[in-house]
């Protein structure tokens, strides 16, 4: 039977509630992805809680992982890719960690994440892919083995399913039951909410039912473990409609990110204090501004290039 | 000829643009301001049939006011009709319904194998990189690869081996694309910031140069034996056209992002002379 948890009328919690739900060695799938609706107020709660050896899976990301690194939750990453793009390049505190041997590396490819989902939803314990055979990630993965399709005789890869312990997912819009709305770009969120065990929504407003309803559900209420409100729960990461990126916070990470120190001094600063503590120091002109993209294209230019230049990076 | 003025970043982005065929379906990865600018040039010049996916978002035939310097932002939402899943878009590729995808590499090897993983040792990578995204199976799968990269005259971008092998060119130390039952052809064509390649028989082949630049120059700077065309043929220079929609698509200058001040200093005029 489905875990009480599940079908309980109302499942709003707090923070420390939702970040409790999340174990020491789990395997975490983080919604969103690069700049995009990343859940980084569960984030920076698990950072507060000090969770350990976690093993983050997911597709691109960028400051939610690297984050959890630089705090030093995390024991394997198993993403296809974390970064900062042409933005600001590669990501601090990952690149050390890995570089000093201090993680697992399990990198991985989107699809082959995808399917790995989709053989826990099928209730299947492998699915086969194309690819990977003659790539080095494959040496990253020795669960992954090479098969003969027993029809056509195509060398194959399997992979095994995937079943999160814990997914964290961000939400413009969600009902206390755990009705949430999503829009697209919705990345892996929907196969997480279906593969993961546990699944855990912040979301910028909770809501009535009929409204989400209305929006469109994309994530129905008994997959949904725990309901946090969390405004700006994307920030430094956007959240659209109702925010874009924050170009100049994400700036800042990447400055102290660059040696231990500059990490404890951001933490500090920022995360360990609290959810409302690292709202009041960013502040409120900061984030209302992030709101400002509709107002023309030309704020919205603006605002994607506010922070150090963009170009004539080596 | 008017003495129109174009800088290398531009004339790498045309060239790229020119390796779209009008009608195919065509797919860029995240963090690729180059090859994403591309795509836009050619569905407003020469390709207006082409299926533009965009990289991060799954966007289809967007008309975005400018690329932001994130490829996952609403703002490569514009004027698109239909946003793709991500698991339509990957179902795609691993179909072989993909035509073109475009992928760079820290290291590129002379069979097209790409490593955006890491440099260095894999225990202990000396640089570990961001990672692959969807490369490792859409290698396989997608019609046709165009490589770029923009670090060639460095010399640390073509290799002999790469460390570490992200996605797969012609052939790697595991076999060749048909030993390895992949159903997608390939690299078809490499540009890099000194000229562009093809790949007969699965090996990169200098095919045009920059004017700028010189054959030996290139040798200098590639990892593994040269091998040049005979004759080389001439690079065409971008049209008015070409230009313009560049410039209309990409006013924050994102596609500069990818290159050194070197580079960037790099300038031509449409007559064929190189100012500097």
């Amino acid at each position: 039977m489905t875990a009480p948890r599940k079908t309980a009328d109302v499942k709003l919690c707090d923070l420390s509630q939702a970040g409790a739900l999340v174990g020491d060695g789990d395997v975490v799938a983080l919604g969103g992805g690069l700049s995009h609706r990343e859940p980084l107020a569960l984030v920076r709660e698990l950072i507060r809680q000090r969770r350990r050896d976690l093993r983050v899976v997911g597709s691109a990301h960028g400051v939610d992982v690297d984050l959890l690194i630089g705090a030093g939750c995390i024991g394997a990453v198993e993403q296809s890719y974390v970064g900062f793009e042409q933005d600001f390049g590669l990501a601090p505190a990952y690149r050390r960690a890995a570089e000093n041997g201090e993680l697992e590396i399990r990198e991985t490819c989107c699809y082959t994440l995808l399917q790995q989902l989709r053989a826990a939803e099928y209730g299947l314990p492998f699915i086969p892919v194309r690819g990977i055979i003659g790539s080095d990630i494959l040496g990253l993965h020795p669960e992954f083995t090479e098969i003969t399709c027993p029809f056509t005789g195509q060398r194959l890869i399997a992979v095994p399913a995937l079943s999160p312990d814990v997914a964290l997912i961000h939400a413009p819009l969600a009902d206390a039951r755990g009705n949430v709305h999503l829009q697209r770009p919705l990345v892996l969120d929907e196969r997480f909410a279906f593969a993961s065990r546990t699944v855990v929504i912040s979301a910028e407003r909770i809501t009535s039912t009929d409204e989400v309803a209305a929006a469109g559900i994309t994530i129905p209420y008994f997959l949904v473990d725990a309901v946090v409100h969390a405004p700006f729960g994307a920030h430094p990461t956007s959240c659209y409609p109702q925010y874009t990126y924050d170009r100049q916070h994400l700036a800042r990470w990447i400055d102290a990110a660059a040696d231990p120190d500059g990490v404890r001094d951001y933490l500090d600063a920022y995360v360990r204090p609290g959810e409302d503590h690292y709202l009041e120091t960013v502040g409120k002109p900061a984030l209302q501004a992030l709101g400002s993209y509709t107002e023309s294209a030309e704020r919205w230019q603006e605002l994607m290039v506010s922070g150090p230049a963009v170009t004539e990076r080596v | 000829m008017s003495a129109t003025k174009f800088t290398l970043d531009e004339w790498m982005c045309v060239e790229l643009a020119r390796t779209i065929a009008d009608g195919e379906i065509v797919f860029h990865g995240f963090g690729s301001p180059c090859a994403q600018v591309a795509m836009h040039v050619a569905k407003r010049t020469h390709a207006p049939h082409m299926v533009l996916v965009e990289g991060a978002t799954y966007a289809l035939d967007p008309l975005p006011a400018f690329i932001p310097p994130t490829s996952n932002d609403w703002s490569l939402l514009q004027g698109a009709p239909h946003v793709l899943r991500f698991e339509e878009l990957f179902d795609l590729g691993a179909r072989g319904g993909l035509d073109r995808m475009f992928l760079s590499g820290g290291q590129i090897d002379a069979h097209g194998n790409t490593n955006v993983s890491m440099i260095g040792p894999r225990d202990h990578p000396k640089v570990k990189l961001g990672g692959g995204g969807g490369g490792c199976n859409l290698s396989a799968t997608v019609g046709r690869l165009t490589l770029w990269t923009t670090g060639h005259g460095s010399g640390r971008r073509l290799v002999e081996r790469c460390d570490f092998i992200t996605d797969m060119g012609h052939r790697t130390p595991a076999g060749s694309r048909a030993e390895l039952g992949f159903p997608g052809a390939g690299p078809e064509t490499m540009i890099t910031d000194l000229g562009v390649f093809d790949f007969p028989d699965g090996r990169a082949r200098l095919r045009r140069l920059f004017p700028d630049v010189g054959v030996d120059a290139v040798r200098a700077a590639t990892g593994f034996a040269l091998e040049v065309a005979d004759p080389l043929e001439p690079m065409l220079a971008p049209t008015e056209a070409e230009l313009m929609a560049m410039r209309a698509v990409d006013p924050l200058n994102v596609r500069r992002s990818e290159f050194g001040p070197a580079e960037l200093a790099r300038t031509f005029t449409a007559s064929g002379a190189t100012l500097s």
